[in-house]
């Protein structure tokens, strides 16, 4: 294949309706994480809640303009619309064109940011050259001070690496595929340690960065996370995790088998790479140093593709646990597969989206960050999907009925929030509340208690709001006929209906 | 604030039951009360914020703030009762979620908070010369110095003003100065609803790259009114075609 930079004869705009429908199916598009005041003489601040500017027809948030700084590419995922077999038109942006377009869009206020991704141009060390170029003109020349989200390109050298980290506010690497033996598959021309090995470099050197500045060296958590301790960011199930990882090396120095868990950053061998200032400065062409700011303070990010290969949720979900507790990810996104290219390794051109299963996924991964659960209470190897009818944590509370009923007026946070119905925020106004005076079921709801899902599984002064039995079955059937609505939109939310007509009949 | 202290100077004369606070104008009459017209006064607007940051807390001051932006008929009695409650508790009352004052309270907070945060993020700047940026809401609550402060911190260095075509106010923020609130003549506010009809090409770019983005497997136009509900889209440039 024929890979040149030719600005073809595309205006802006025709290369902005390519190079924006190019980059749709990549789900990260949050601009949180990250809290910066403005400057002076610049634009642009960053929110620590992050701001969507605008929601399109699908329904997702427009928060960052979210584009490839060139669809060229000379891999060839199966997976992807812009492999290089496939015939789409292609184009690329210049620098000067990204910052333009970021620039006047921010000043109206219609994007919070940048979100720059790319195809591999040539090979990935040029590419990535070309991508912090790009940063770099944005950061210097034009003065902006707004979020960026840069996704690398595995393989591109540690310079360039370090260079992104420091000109942006969030990196990533796609995982794409859990799996080593999928990534071979769909994914030729990657592989687990091309990807991996960037993710912990930068993991290191954010924590350096961290602990220079005063701060611990994990990625702050939600605060309620403070009091669990069977949650995966508890000091108690870090320490088992790196116990588990050298009980691993034993084995596997032992067996040298390769079951289905993510290789730890030790294993790779690079526990020193770390990516310094010094790195990135040599790599820059223009005067960087009124520019050193901190390496990617909203930290990193990945995403995998559900629905593609034949991976079970299990497995997803415990990759997202070991991405959490071993890369210390700031958050792991899921993209239902959507069917583009016709290939034999892949699901054929009609499959519906898994949209269910995605949402599912997100919900499940919400416990593992705010609830305390680890994925092994969720999902085990017998049991290695979601189901479909309830969401997991209803699911969860149903297979440990022992547990409940739970006390409302005496219950710690931790229990608390293991009920269905009830979150964080509504947990912690509970245990605030109850030091002042007596709770009822009213007051409960107004303090944000889904009482319809949780009415089941709680007493309030050592009475039910109603005589329900605590029995798998019959709360079961209620939840199921509570939450059908809604499971039925999500499945069937891409589907448009028409009016009938006698033709449809046969008739007229 | 004004209200409030002479609502409280006359309560303590015939007792806290026996005050309502109302917004003007009143459209229905009741026949037993007596209406008190009550004009801004800054001395005693200060006593009364002194008194809430002292005895009660500064978020609680923050409370009673946003929910004095609200739209809601019933937010000045909601502010008069939540400090009767916190006037007796003191600081510790912003935990009482079961006291149904206080709740309600903290209901107006996070509704004004919220439009503002809405705002805040749908609010679109359009510029005739590219130097003085104008952007119009229709907020239902009085939150456009609060979307203010939030841009004010974001284009530091640019010349802008927001302004509220309900009320007819803006906000206005000289290159690098402090912002402002400036009530607008019929005159003023004429000229200035000529700019948002005005388009450029980055008006177009933009209505490109928002129809490009959206996966068409995953349409889904409930979820984008839930989202973004179409009150609100009135002044966003990328629904206007959909509109005509």
């Amino acid at each position: 294949m024929n890979i040149e930079i030719k600005n073809s004869n595309y205006t802006t705009q025709e290369k902005l309706q390519i190079l924006a429908d190019a980059a749709k199916y990549d789900v990260a598009c949050t601009s949180s994480g990250s809290s910066r005041r403005g400057k002076k003489g610049e634009l642009g601040n960053t929110e620590a809640c992050g701001i969507c500017h605008s929601f399109a027809a699908d329904g997702r948030c427009i928060s960052l303009l979210k584009i490839l700084m060139t669809n060229h590419c000379a891999y060839d995922c199966k997976y992807c619309i812009n492999r290089a077999s496939n015939d789409v038109k292609r184009a690329t942006f210049t620098p000067e064109e990204i910052c333009e377009l970021t620039i006047e869009f921010y000043r109206r206020n219609y994007i919070e940011g940048l979100f720059l991704s790319s195809g591999v141009l040539k090979n990935p060390t040029y590419t990535m050259e070309k991508m912090c170029e790009t940063l770099l003109l944005l950061r210097t020349k034009y003065h902006f001070n707004g979020y960026i989200h840069v996704k690398t390109i595995p393989g591109a050298s540690d310079e360039l690496l370090a260079a992104a980290g420091y000109l942006a506010d969030r990196i990533s690497v796609n995982l794409e595929l859990p799996t080593e033996e999928s990534l071979r598959t769909l994914a030729p021309n990657k592989t687990m340690k091309t990807i991996l090995n960037p993710m912990g470099k930068v993991q290191n050197t954010i924590a350096a960065h961290r602990m220079a500045i005063g701060k611990t060296a994990y990625m702050e958590r939600s605060r309620g996370n403070q009091l669990l301790n069977n949650g995966i960011f508890s000091e108690i199930s870090k320490r088992n995790y790196r116990e588990s990882l050298e009980e691993k090396k034993k084995t596997d120095r032992l067996s040298d088998g390769k079951d289905g868990t993510l290789p730890s950053q030790k294993e790779m061998g690079r526990v020193d790479g770390l990516l310094t200032w010094d790195n990135a400065y040599q790599l820059a062409p223009r005067d960087m140093s009124g520019l050193k700011r901190r390496f990617a303070p909203a930290g990193q990010s990945t995403q995998m593709i559900i629905g593609a290969t034949g991976e079970s949720d299990y497995t997803l979900l415990q990759t997202t646990q070991q991405l959490y507790q071993g890369f210390d990810l700031k958050r792991v996104f899921y993209s239902a597969y959507i069917p583009l290219n016709e290939d034999d390794a892949l699901p054929g051109l009609g499959t519906p989206t898994p949209l269910l299963r995605e949402h599912r996924l997100y919900q499940a991964d919400w416990l593992l960050r705010f609830y305390g659960f680890q994925a092994g209470e969720l999902l085990s190897e017998e049991k290695p999907d979601f189901n479909e009818l309830i969401d997991p944590k209803c699911d969860w509370a149903l297979r440990h009925l022992e547990q409940f009923p739970v006390e409302i007026e005496t219950a710690s946070y931790a229990r608390l929030l293991r009920v269905p119905g009830i979150g964080p925020k509504s947990a912690s106004r509970i245990t605030h509340a109850r030091r002042y005076g007596r709770l009822d079921f009213a007051s409960l709801k107004k303090m944000g208690v889904v009482l319809k899902r949780a009415h089941y599984f709680i007493t309030c002064g050592g009475k039910q709001m109603y005589h329900t039995p605590v029995e798998a079955s019959y709360i079961m059937r209620q939840l199921v006929s509570v939450d059908k609505k809604d499971v039925w939109n999500i499945e069937h939310s891409n589907e448009s209906y028409v009016q009938l007509s006698l033709a449809d009949f046969g008739i007229g | 604030m004004t209200c409030i202290y002479d609502a409280w100077s006359e309560a303590l004369r015939i007792g806290h039951d026996q005050i309502q606070l109302k917004k003007e104008p009143i459209l229905q009459q009741t026949m037993f009360d007596e209406y008190v017209h009550v004009d801004g006064d800054n001395v005693k607007a200060e006593k009364v914020i002194r008194s809430v940051r002292r005895d009660i807390s500064d978020e609680a001051y923050l409370d009673v703030y946003y929910a004095s932006l609200s739209v809601e008929e019933d937010a000045l009695q909601a502010i008069y009762n939540f400090l009767r409650v916190g006037f007796a508790v003191g600081s510790k009352v912003l935990e009482q979620y079961s006291n149904p004052h206080v709740i309600r309270m903290l209901e107006l907070r996070r509704k004004v908070g919220n439009e503002s945060h809405h705002f805040n993020e749908f609010a679109r700047f359009q510029s005739l010369d590219r130097k003085v940026y104008v952007s119009h809401l229709e907020p239902k609550s009085d939150v456009i110095m609060l979307v203010g402060r939030h841009f004010a911190d974001r284009m530091p260095s640019e010349h802008w003003m927001i302004i509220d075509d309900n009320r007819k106010t803006a906000c206005v923020h000289p290159k690098d100065g402090t912002n402002y609130l400036r009530y607008l003549t019929d005159d003023e506010f004429e000229s200035l609803r000529k700019t948002e009809q005005y388009e450029d090409e980055y008006t177009e770019m933009w209505k490109t790259f928002f129809q490009a983005v959206a996966i068409k497997e995953r349409e889904n136009y409930v979820c984008q009114r839930n989202l973004f509900p179409i009150w609100k889209r009135k002044h966003a440039v990328e629904f206007r075609t959909l509109r005509i």
